[in-house]
């Protein structure tokens, strides 16, 4: 399965859509998902929000903010280009291999439940050796689930976890956010 | 030791990356002018705000160098007038104060860095609040330093604090409190000198006020601080008026901020049409 790009050549912002496409590329295998991908980057906006839809092919709407290095404005990060575009990933994958059928549709996910999915997404990726800052998305679930102890170790459960369903990914979240099911 | 120092000589070791201003408001690029499906409801900085964490973490990295800057600012001043002939030692005595706040200021926001998972140097440092330090008379850098820049930590410390409030978020609220009351301070500092040694000099004071307004209109920071909801910074009213700040004062500062919003808009939709334009034509 290969992973397209568009657009191919950019004019705000310094990326490089053949670097993308690598990228998505070496994902596909290490993530083990075989469907097409095709990333569309938003380049008129510094903004970084990332949507996808499954489909025959798996669609990633990126915002240009995503895939950018925050030291140097306008410049491509491998780094967060990885990692954004494998959380995009392997919520995909989630949502295709099984377990979550019932999660609601990605514009219906409150921020709490975006919260601890991201956290369960990047906990993965950190063991498949991507570089994050588990801090930051300590930092985040804690902005959704309050600043308690019972919110952390809720995080650290997810973080370290590999196979949950959404149902039992809902049921630590909500224990972390005070609100058991 | 070397007085006036320049912009682009400020120590900082391969962990930073500075940006001019005009860099900055080069990238065509901008949410302000995206289109209302792609707009946020608001850009204003509150929780609720889908990128909230990340944006309250690159905003306390923008505190961070400015507290950095600011320190230098305040540290400048006391060394490169001369004491009596062109400052007043009782202000250069303030000044030093303020250069230890600042340095304590710096060291908070490192540590709230790190809680909120941001590395020193992660994002690019703008270096305009430092270029408003460089005045060579010390009137004019209480008039763009402690009244415009600080005035503008009254709102970004403003923001930050409420945020921290709800979000429930203990060491944000409890710092930002603290740092707050340290620039009213500051502010306060500003106005009372500004005051005290152009009292006999109206023009000095007219060349202080309108420089202070070309500063504002700067640190609106093309329309990111203003009453707006478009801007993820508010106008911090109660907080500028308890640091000498005039009602019309506030007023002129509201008004300036909102028309840097609007014209960064319009830079923002010119430099887009060149970027388009640029791009069909290659």
């Amino acid at each position: 399965m290969t992973v397209s790009v568009t657009p191919a050549n950019f004019s705000f912002v310094d990326f490089d859509a053949e670097l993308i496409r690598r990228i998505g590329d070496g994902l596909l295998e290490v993530l083990g998902i075989d469907r097409p991908v095709h990333v569309e980057v938003d380049e008129t906006t510094p903004l970084g929000r990332v949507r996808t839809e499954i489909g025959d092919t798996i669609t990633v709407r990126v915002e240009s903010g995503a895939f950018e290095d925050s030291r140097k404005p306008r410049q491509q990060s491998d780094e967060a280009t990885t990692a954004n575009l494998g959380r995009a990933l392997l919520r995909a994958r989630d949502r295709i291999s099984g377990g979550f059928g019932e999660a609601p549709a990605d514009d219906e996910l409150s921020l709490r439940q975006i919260a601890a999915w991201e956290t369960y997404c990047v906990g993965r990726l950190a063991r498949m050796g991507v570089p994050v800052n588990q801090q930051r998305w300590k930092y985040n679930f804690r902005n959704r689930h309050g600043f308690t102890d019972v919110a952390d170790a809720a995080f650290e459960r997810i973080w370290a976890s590999d196979g949950l369903t959404w149902g039992e990914l809902e049921t630590v979240s909500l224990e972390g956010a005070g609100t058991p099911s | 030791m070397r007085k006036f120092f320049p912009v682009d000589s400020l120590a900082r070791d391969s962990r930073f990356n500075q940006i001019t201003m005009k860099q900055s408001q080069a990238d065509p690029r901008s949410a302000l002018i995206a289109t209302e499906e792609k707009r946020p409801k608001t850009n204003r900085l509150q929780p609720s705000r889908a990128d909230a964490s990340d944006a309250a973490r690159s905003l306390m990295h923008g505190i961070f160098v400015g507290e950095i800057q600011a320190l230098e600012g305040a540290g400048r001043t006391c060394h490169d007038f001369e004491t009596g002939t062109e400052a007043p030692f009782a202000l250069k005595l303030d000044m030093a104060r303020q250069a230890w706040d600042e340095a304590r200021h710096v060291e908070i926001s490192v540590k709230l860095s790190e809680w909120m998972g941001t590395e020193i140097g992660q994002y690019a440092e703008n270096t305009v609040l430092f270029e408003a330090a460089c005045s060579t008379d010390p009137v004019l850098r209480l008039a763009g330093v402690n009244r415009a820049l600080e005035g503008l930590a009254i709102d970004v410390f403003t923001t930050m604090k409420e945020f921290g409030d709800i979000a429930g978020d203990p060491f944000l609220e409890f710092c930002e409190d603290w740092m707050l009351a340290d620039e009213v301070t500051h502010v306060k500092m500003g106005s009372d000198w500004l005051r005290r040694i152009t009292e006999n000099d109206p023009e000095r004071r007219k060349k202080a006020l309108e420089f202070q307004s070309v500063v504002d209109k700067i640190f609106s920071f093309g329309g990111t601080r203003s009453d707006s909801q478009e801007s993820p910074i508010g106008l911090a009213r109660r907080f500028r008026e308890l640091a000498g700040f005039s009602d019309d004062e506030v007023e002129d500062i509201a008004d300036v901020s909102l028309r840097a919003l609007e014209e960064r808009k319009a830079f923002a939709r010119q430099a887009q049409a060149e970027a388009v334009e640029q791009f069909s034509a290659s």
